[in-house]
This record gives C-alpha cells, structure tokens and sequence, in this order.
C-alpha cells in the first residue's frame, strides 16, 4: 500500500535557513511541499525517504533564496488494484460505505461491491449482510424481504468496525476552477469539487468484510464460493 | 515537479512504521532542544534569536499525516506490533520456494495471515498453488511474529506513547530490510533506469539555474 516514487523538482531554501545542513534543509523543504498532499497519477505522500542527488545551491536575480535541483524518493500511498489492505467504517449511507485510513479517508465500497444480498437499514445507519437469505432459489430477495429479516440473523457492518477490503479501482480528479460555463447564455451550475483521490473498495468475497467475521471461520467455507468481483 | 518514476519499489507498512517513528523521535528530539535553549536563554536574560524559530515551523502537513499513519499502523488490528527486522527476512525468505508473486509477499507481509481464509484472499488459486501447503506457509507466517511481542504492545497501545518506547532501527537495517524483501535486482535496476535530465532547456526557473552552467 506504500511505495516510494522517484521526483525531481527545483526548489528554493530561504535564507532563515541557511544555517541548518543543506540536506536537512532540503527534506524539511520537500516535506513542507509535498507531505500529506495528493500528486496526480502517483498517489498521496507521505514524507521524503532520501535524496537521490542535489546539485548545488544557486541564487537567482530577484530573491536571497538559495535554488536546488533535487532528485528524491518519496513514501507515497497509492495501494494497487486488487491488493488487500485494512480499514475502518468511517460511515454508512445509501449509496455505500465510506472507508477511513486515519490519514487517508475517500476510499468507498459502492454497493455493487457488498457482499449479496445485503441492505441498508436506515434505523441502525448500517448495512447488514444476510447469508441465510440467499440459499433458496439463487434470486437476489428484494430490500423489502430483507428488511423484513429478523434482526439476529443480520451481520451488521457497523460504524468504527475494522474491514479487510479490496480494492478494485483509484481514480484521480483533478478539477481545476476554469472559467464559468454558460450554455446558451445560462450559467451552468458547476458540480461540487470532488476528492482529488479516491479508492473503490470491495468486500464482495469469502475472507473479506469485517475481521471479525472471518475470525474463527473454519477452512470448510471455502467451497461455496459467492465471489461477485 | 516531475516525476521520474511513480513505483520506483514497494515498501511494506513496518518499513514506513520505521521511518515515520524515526521522523516522530527526531522531531520530539528537535522540540525538547529548542524548548531547553529556549529556557536558558531566557533564564540568562538574552534576546530569542533566530535558530529556535526555523525548528519551530515544522510542517503542519508532515506532522498530520505521520501522526495519523503511525496511528493507523500501530492499531491493535495490524499485526505489526509482533513484527520485528529478523522476523520479516526470515518469513520472505522461508516464502521463497512457494513462487508467490512480489504483491503477493508484500501483503503477506503487511498482513500477517494466520488463518488460511485470510491467506485465500491474498493469493489467488491458492488451492491449486500450494495445495497442501498451505498450513506450511501459515506456520512460517506464524513463526515470524513474535507471541511476547502482541501482549506487550497491545497493553500499551494507544500509540504515540510507542514511539518512545521503542527503540527505532536506524536508516541502514532499513534500507536493508526494503532489498531483502521485494530483491535487489530491481533495486539496481531502477537506479540504473533513472535518466539524469540535466539539459535544463525549459524557460523560467529551470533555465535561469542553467545558464551558468552552459
């Protein structure tokens, strides 16, 4: 779920600084550019692993600043597809479930991505998974039977619990505030700005879902295999 | 900014663990100092001067987003708190024979499956891989946590305090530790592959720095 990337970038070290060891100057700079911060097509970073090179220092006309080219590895998140990592339920709504990392939380699980069949309860604000509901006929049962069921039999996929998910897709966003669209002399209303990053999880198959689930499961589990990824 | 190799290598969460620890006690380190000459200056009756307030902007953004990954990895879920240098070669190299994939190692490793459900999810067609293998595998798994290791963490637990207590391992062992697990061939690979691009035709910044040069 982490990798290091490789980045090369100029950067200026300001005068206030010039008494600190070149390199510790240079990191403390690449951190305050590039730590806790999405970079398109590379993912979130986390903080600077090492200098790879640097050259030498140089001033430009028009500022004191001292100019380094640095070349420098990176600790960045970006999981790739299909890997599985942990995660808490930051919260529940219709459309899905929403995941959180601590420091990174636009990941989602859409509901395509539930374990089958499963609904929404809006009185609890979880979703519940019911695996007795299945067994008849093979047909998905509607949201109505399954709301129905009595409340003992469902697995809730609480708030705050832990998931060991998948993730199937990233995507990055990057919307720049352009200038105002007008169709027809009328101004579109722009959409709302959406996460620079974000992961689509599943929990879709045998192992995954909340660990607890899967605590004591015995290897028999395995044969039916009810994987919808 | 360019980026010269988004995936240059994989890091295994211990191996961030590490760093970001060692980010965390240098940076308390820093904040003592300053705050101790801070005090002796002032109990000496001299102007604050300058060098304390470099070290105090640390990076709010570092800051956050150590803090909160080293809370999401020393949570009581992760196994990491077992884990240990030793333990992690051992296990990668007991992995070897199995031709699991390096993804496939690297989650072995992060995640630390006990139970072969949890093994399942990680690697795909297990049955026809490893066959009766599998309990092997998960011994391995088992053999590189350390049990004393679990108990005493998770009574500790709620992090920050963690990062004091235990001691870091210095930037070698770890350095060491990210070759021994995804193999120095890509290692050596990657750093050959980097094209040094110091033509510097761009205009503005990149352009200024070279004139001198050429």
């Amino acid at each position: 779920m982490f990798q290091l990337s490789i980045i090369k970038d100029t950067l200026p070290i300001l005068p206030a600084a010039f008494a600190l060891p070149p390199e510790q100057a240079l990191i403390s700079a690449i951190n305050k550019k590039y730590a806790n911060r999405v970079l398109h097509e590379v993912g979130l970073c986390i903080a600077v692993f090492d200098l790879v090179e640097a050259g030498e220092g140089k001033v430009r006309y028009g500022d004191g600043c001292l100019w380094y080219k640095v070349t420098f590895r990176m600790v960045v998140f970006r999981p790739f597809a299909s890997e599985v990592i942990l995660a808490k339920v930051k919260s529940s709504d219709e459309e899905g479930i929403r995941l959180t990392l601590g420091f990174f939380d636009d990941m989602y699980i859409p509901l395509a991505y539930l374990p089958q069949p499963a609904a929404f309860d809006p009185n609890e604000r979880a979703h519940f998974w019911l695996p007795e509901a299945a067994t008849e006929d093979g047909s998905a049962p509607s949201t109505h039977e399954l709301l129905d069921s009595p409340t003992t039999s469902r697995m809730y996929i609480d708030k705050g619990e832990v998931l060991r998910v998948r993730v199937e897709i990233d995507e990055f966003y990057d919307d720049e505030p352009g200038p105002p669209k007008a169709t027809e002399g009328v101004r579109v209303e722009r959409e709302q700005r959406r996460a620079p990053y974000t992961v689509t999880c599943s929990i879709a198959e045998q192992g995954l879902g909340p660990v607890a689930w899967w605590k004591s499961a015995e290897p028999a589990a395995e044969g039916e295999d009810k994987d919808q990824g | 900014m360019e980026v010269v190799n988004p995936r240059s290598s994989l890091l295994s969460n211990y191996e961030v663990l590490n760093l970001l620890r060692e980010l965390e006690s240098d940076h308390l380190a820093k904040t003592k100092t300053a705050l101790r000459i801070k005090k002796e200056e002032e109990a000496s009756g001299k102007p604050v001067t300058g060098a304390t307030t470099i070290e105090d902007e640390i990076c709010e953004n570092l800051r956050t987003v150590e803090v909160e990954a080293i809370q999401y990895l020393t949570g009581d879920f992760q196994p990491i708190a077992a884990q240990s240098d030793a333990g992690i070669t051992k296990l990668v190299q007991n992995l070897e024979p199995y031709g699991f994939t390096k993804a496939e190692k690297l989650q072995i490793v992060n995640l630390a499956p006990t139970e072969p459900v949890e093994l399942y999810v990680i690697v795909e067609e297990l049955e026809d891989r490893l066959g009766e293998r599998m309990e092997e595998v998960l011994s391995h798994v088992r053999a590189s946590l350390d049990p004393d290791a679990v108990v005493a963490v998770s009574s500790t637990q709620p992090s920050g305090g963690v990062a004091e207590n235990q001691p870091t391992s210095n930037s070698a062992t770890e350095a060491e530790a990210t070759i021994e697990v995804y193999g120095e061939e890509t290692w050596m690979q990657d750093t050959n592959y980097i094209e040094w691009d110091d033509s510097g035709e761009g205009a503005g910044i990149e352009g200024d720095l070279e004139m001198d040069d050429e």
